[in-house]
């Protein structure tokens, strides 16, 4: 009997372990279909810069990463890379390069940086399946650790190529709760060294680490509330906030915010808070008087108010900064759009419709709120913190559609949570019937905590898991349709990973009427044209989303990028953008500009281009520069923004319309339509026969995506005073009359003009006399 | 000239929005001399009138910016802030030609209107701030809106509280109900229904509540593409959402308490029908805004499976792969 037992136990042990292994191989595999369709090739924006950095960093070195001043972007201010960027990305990448190089197998830097969010996709649901067993059980843990795999709310961001904070930050995430819900368990400063531990790496990673310092201190502060505070809490809580804290600041980019800036102050005033609570509890100990409870209450309170207190003095002293824009546009969510159009003008900072949820999560968006019924019903000290995850999460979820990243995980969670507890009751048999095996992987591990647990579950579990006589086909009905949604739920994030989150944008695809692709690699051109043809020190001005696409690919000196840091500067270029020649070309020598990079995407029908990005810029620009810069003028009286004949004639002489336009009009891309043609606004657009003085075209790649113009230099010869004199505006009063007719000889006055008293002089009149003569 | 003045100024430091008639509003804005500018707002303030927008938004926004105009440093006798009533100067709305209350017009100091001297409420929005710009534009007067903090909010907020806590205090001996999980759980789920229904986006966004399409007059209840949504379609949403969460409850709580087996059985069947059909349901929902989605909704696919109808053509290949793995 007792070998029996081992032996399934052994069985169990290694079916998770299959289950486990096979989850991370999944997760991985499914994450390779931008791969296989184009190439190992690192995707979008704000990966091309992770990757900058961190060839920098493997091939210079730590210290020499961590003091990198990077003269090739925001000419002419510069940037301190090593200070401003989170390195934990790039330092995981280049130490796992470091270590294969010295065992010498040999490979690309490229290549890890491609394939990092897709092996560390394995690791969260490694994770995940953690948390989801101390929360709940094995069972849960496991649908938990599929799910995860696939969701495609996470793969947005972990697709093989995305080279982003997040692909191991969300690892980092979910493993330090799982570290912090242990140390919560078990009360031992091991645990808690660890969760500050993965705290620190997850600080090192993304700016959402200020998630993690905010809602552990809320976790613990709603335990006291609800009365459940106990010695564990005290020594996880505390033993986690000093070492987090201090390490932490180890981080350049991070400094002193920990004990700076509002974001941070919930867990400094908990902390406080907590030892108060603690000292109060001592007394108590120790005093014999009988009715201190009462006092406890008051002192508590009062402490906390005094701890408040504390705080928004110290605010307003100016010690502690208030909330930055960014995280208060999380609360008050007019805020952004009013004060900040550069973080309103970026999609990912949207809200999200009831579409992207259901997209993203599919049904586990239905099924979650039932784990969250669950756990309150069965709640405990760590089922409190999910909880409080969830629901934090869920907000923030909804004010911005790049924060579903973080609600993803709990909803997994918890929806398997559900999941679980459902299969638990519909799949126990009194007797033991045997169902087929069922040949498909995912239900295999649907089914096999039934088999694991069979033996256990006649004894121990029968109360809880019976739910009574309701007939064998009716259960496996339930099992069968609650199996067939899971199933529609790997389809679904199966499809959408390949079609909606597999391009890497550097490249695009587009799939010709016989079905087959064809690959429009015209930004790649564009950038190589610059790599081979420009002076290696060329200043490119381009809109700031295609800043670090140009350091990285092309090596060239940027003005602004996707790192947004100086406002002024992107408005600058937004101006210059969107005035006329003359004005441009002035902002231009100002800041040395040699080339021009556009985006157009009238000739394919490219929507993401600079025309459609184009009111971002006037009204970046107008936010620094009200006097020039009107966003209205740039829209037709009627209050639309167009291209064609009737848009505005500011929009039709800026310096954006006449570099995406140049030459377009006398393009005809179709039979059909006229010539000048743009097929992303479909319109014939308004201004075909226009010059361009300040600006030459210096390369236009195959299907008109990118174009570059060079900026010429100022004419050698000083223009006259005639121009001059036109500019301001004096209009000369007597036509030009050439000296050598035989009429107009100098010197002579042709009917003077008489002058009376009072009266104007006349030249008309002389005239019509002329005429009539 | 400068009686005008003075006399619109010492108007002006009564109220901060002059009134006018007819006669007034020929004398001072009409006629020239001028050397100010003056926005007026013409509207209809009268109940009978019945126009919601100027009473309760339109009103309450002009006063704002006017105050803040007039608590300004730039205070000067450059720009003058003014409103007709339509009931006291009919005769205004009929020399201006306008049909509409309410209307924001600029009367420059020389020169004519221009047709940007009309306030576009389409384009700005009725805000002080989206007026203050419009203002900045046409007079280079750029006003710093200043709004009265709004204490109400305060007010309710601390009621609420002091309510909430008098009520606690009532019922000091009985404080059981906050030990009620299940009235937290409900709180959670509130919150769970209403972000994941998208009613954020709804109050970030402000969409219109059920559009009617003017020419045909229907009703439209669902945005057509997936970036938009209606405010009924959210709500029908989360009332799918909770129906189906009623359905998982059924199974896994209803069906083990009760007693009798075939009660059990027709339990258990209603929470899958249920689980099924408003899924089903939302899926097509969402098949019909994300243009493209290639997976059908289930409901049909089980429908079949019960009468044992042989799969069509018409569902897609996927589908009907799972679902003869199914009835193997």
């Amino acid at each position: 009997m007792i070998a029996a037992e081992k032996s399934l136990a052994g069985f169990k042990s290694l079916l998770v372990i299959i289950v486990l292994t096979s989850c991370c191989l999944l997760g991985f595999a499914s994450r390779l279909f931008a791969v296989i369709r184009f190439e190992s090739i690192i995707h979008e924006f704000d990966p091309w810069f992770n990757y900058r950095a961190t060839h920098h960093m493997a091939e210079n070195g730590f210290y020499n990463f961590l003091n990198w001043f990077d003269e090739r972007a925001w000419y002419p201010l510069g940037r301190i890379v090593g200070g401003t960027v989170y390195p934990g990305l790039m330092i995981t990448a280049s130490s796992i390069h470091f270590i294969l190089n010295s065992l010498n197998i040999s490979i690309h830097i490229r290549d890890i940086c491609v394939f990092l969010a897709p092996i560390f996709s394995g690791f969260t649901s490694l994770a995940a399946y953690g948390l989801t067993r101390e929360l709940w059980n094995e069972r849960a843990g496991l649908l938990a650790a599929v799910m995860m795999a696939i969701v495609p709310g996470y793969t947005s961001r972990s697709v093989a190529g995305s080279y982003d904070n997040e692909g191991i930050a969300i690892f980092a995430l979910i493993f330090t709760y799982f570290l912090w819900i242990k140390s919560i368990k078990t009360g031992s400063l091991f645990w808690s060294s660890c969760t500050a531990l993965s705290y620190f790496y997850m600080v090192s990673a993304w700016g959402g680490y200020v998630f993690i310092i905010n809602l552990i201190p809320l976790h613990v502060f709603v335990l006291l509330l609800m009365g459940r505070y106990s010695k564990r809490i005290y020594i996880a809580y505390t033993s986690f906030f000093i070492l987090g804290l201090i390490m932490s600041m180890q981080i350049p980019f991070v400094g002193f915010q920990p004990v700076r800036t509002s974001e941070h102050m919930a867990a400094a005033g908990v902390f406080a808070l907590l030892q108060a609570y603690s000292a109060l509890l001592f007394i108590k100990s120790n005093s014999t008087a009988v009715n201190l409870g009462r006092l406890i209450l008051f002192a508590t309170v009062g402490a906390a108010g005094f701890v408040f207190l504390v705080v928004v003095t110290l605010t307003y002293a100016g010690y502690i900064a208030p909330w930055s824009g960014r995280f208060y546009s999380l609360w008050d969510t007019g805020y952004a759009k009013v004060h900040i159009p550069i973080i309103a003008s970026v999609s990912e900072h949207q809200p999200t419709t009831w579409v992207s949820f259901f997209f993203d999560l599919h049904i586990n968006i239905c099924m979650f709120p039932y784990g969250v019924w669950l756990l309150i019903n069965n709640i405990n000290d760590e089922r409190a913190f999910i909880v409080l995850y969830a629901v934090s999460a869920v907000y923030f979820a909804g004010v911005m559609v790049r924060l579903m990243l973080t609600l993803t995980p709990v909803v997994i969670i918890l929806s398997s949570i559900a999941f679980s507890t459902t299969f638990d009751k519909y799949l126990y048999y009194d007797e033991d019937e045997e169902e087929g095996d069922e040949s498909e992987k995912e239900k295999k591990e649907i089914v096999s905590p039934r088999k694991r647990d069979k033996a256990k579950q006649k004894e121990v579990t029968r109360s809880k898991f019976y739910i009574g006589d309701v007939g064998a086909n009716t259960k496996s009905m339930v099992v069968m349709v609650l199996a067939m949604l899971l199933m529609m739920f790997a389809v679904h994030s199966t499809w959408v990973t390949g079609s909606a989150y597999s391009s890497p944008s550097v490249v695009l695809a587009s799939s010709n009427p016989d079905g087959s692709r064809t690959v429009l690699d015209d930004f790649r051109e564009a950038y190589y044209w610059l790599r081979q043809n420009t002076h290696e020190n060329a200043r490119i001005m381009s809109w700031w989303d295609y800043g670090y696409q140009i350091a990285g690919m092309a090596n060239r000196t940027t003005l602004v990028d996707n790192n947004t840091w100086n406002n002024s500067h992107i408005a600058l270029v937004g101006k210059a953008m969107s005035s006329n020649e003359t004005a441009a070309y002035k902002i231009m020598r100002e800041l040395d500009v040699d080339y021009v990079l556009i985006i157009f995407g009238g000739a394919i029908g490219y929507s993401g281009d600079d025309i459609n990005k184009f009111l971002w810029m006037v009204r970046i620009a107008e936010g620094e520069h009200p006097k020039e810069i009107k966003e209205s003028e740039y829209f037709t009286p009627n209050g639309e923004f167009r291209v064609d004949r009737l848009g505005s004639p500011t929009l039709l002489n800026c310096l954006m319309y006449k570099m995406s336009y140049w030459k377009f009009g006398l393009m005809q891309m179709d039979f059909r339509t006229p010539s000048g043609y743009d097929r992303t606004r479909n319109a014939e657009i308004g201004n075909k026969d226009f010059t361009l003085d300040v600006l030459e075209e210096a390369y236009t790649t195959e299907h008109w995506l990118v174009r570059i113009y060079k900026v010429r230099e100022p004419n050698n010869r000083v223009k006259s005073l005639q121009i001059k004199r036109h500019e301001s505006g004096i209009k000369k009063k007597t036509k030009y009359y050439s000296k050598k007719s035989s009429k107009r000889k100098r010197g002579q006055i042709k009917k003077k003009l008489k002058i009376v008293k009072g009266k104007k002089l006349r030249k008309s009149k002389s005239k019509g006399k002329k005429k009539n003569l | 000239l400068n009686n005008k003045i003075k006399q619109l100024l010492e108007w002006n430091m009564r109220r901060s929005i002059i009134r006018m008639n007819g006669e007034k509003f020929k004398t001072y804005i009409k006629s020239g001399p001028r050397n100010y500018s003056v926005i007026v707002m013409l509207t209809a303030l009268a109940p009978q009138r019945q126009c919601s927008i100027c009473r309760l938004v339109a009103n309450d926004e002009y006063k704002v910016v006017a105050d803040s105009w007039r608590t300004s440093q730039m205070y000067s006798s450059k720009l003058f802030f003014a409103v007709v009533d339509f009931d006291e100067g009919q005769d205004v709305f009929a020399t201006l030609k306008l049909q509409s209350a309410p209307t924001f017009i600029h009367f420059p100091p020389r020169g004519g209107r221009k047709k940007a001297d009309t306030f576009d409420i389409q384009r700005h929005g009725i805000s002080a701030e989206g007026m203050a710009k419009w203002i900045g534009e046409r007079t280079d007067i750029h006003i710093h809106v200043f709004r009265p903090p709004n204490y109400a909010g305060t007010l309710a907020l601390g009621f609420l509280l002091t309510l909430i806590g008098s009520l606690l205090y009532m019922r000091r001996k009985n404080l059981e109900f906050l030990y009620n999980k299940s009235y937290w759980a409900m709180a959670a789920l509130f919150i769970v229904y209403c972000m994941t229904s998208g009613q954020m986006w709804n109050h970030i966004r402000g969409p219109p509540y059920a559009p009617r399409n003017p020419q045909t007059g229907e009703i439209s209840y669902f945005h057509g593409g997936s970036q938009g949504q209606f405010i009924v379609e959210t709500h029908i949403v989360a009332i799918l959402y909770v129906i189906f969460f009623f359905g998982v409850l059924i199974l896994n709580e209803k069906v083990p308490t009760t007693d009798d087996s075939r009660k059990k059985q027709l339990f258990a069947m209603a929470g899958l029908g249920i689980v099924i059909f408003f899924f089903s349901l939302l899926l097509s929902i969402f098949r019909s805004k994300y243009h493209g989605y290639p997976y059908r909704c289930v409901i049909k696919l089980v429908f079949l499976y019960s009468v044992r109808v042989r799969v069509e053509e018409r569902f897609s290949l996927d589908l009907s792969l799972f679902f003869s793995l199914l009835i193997r």
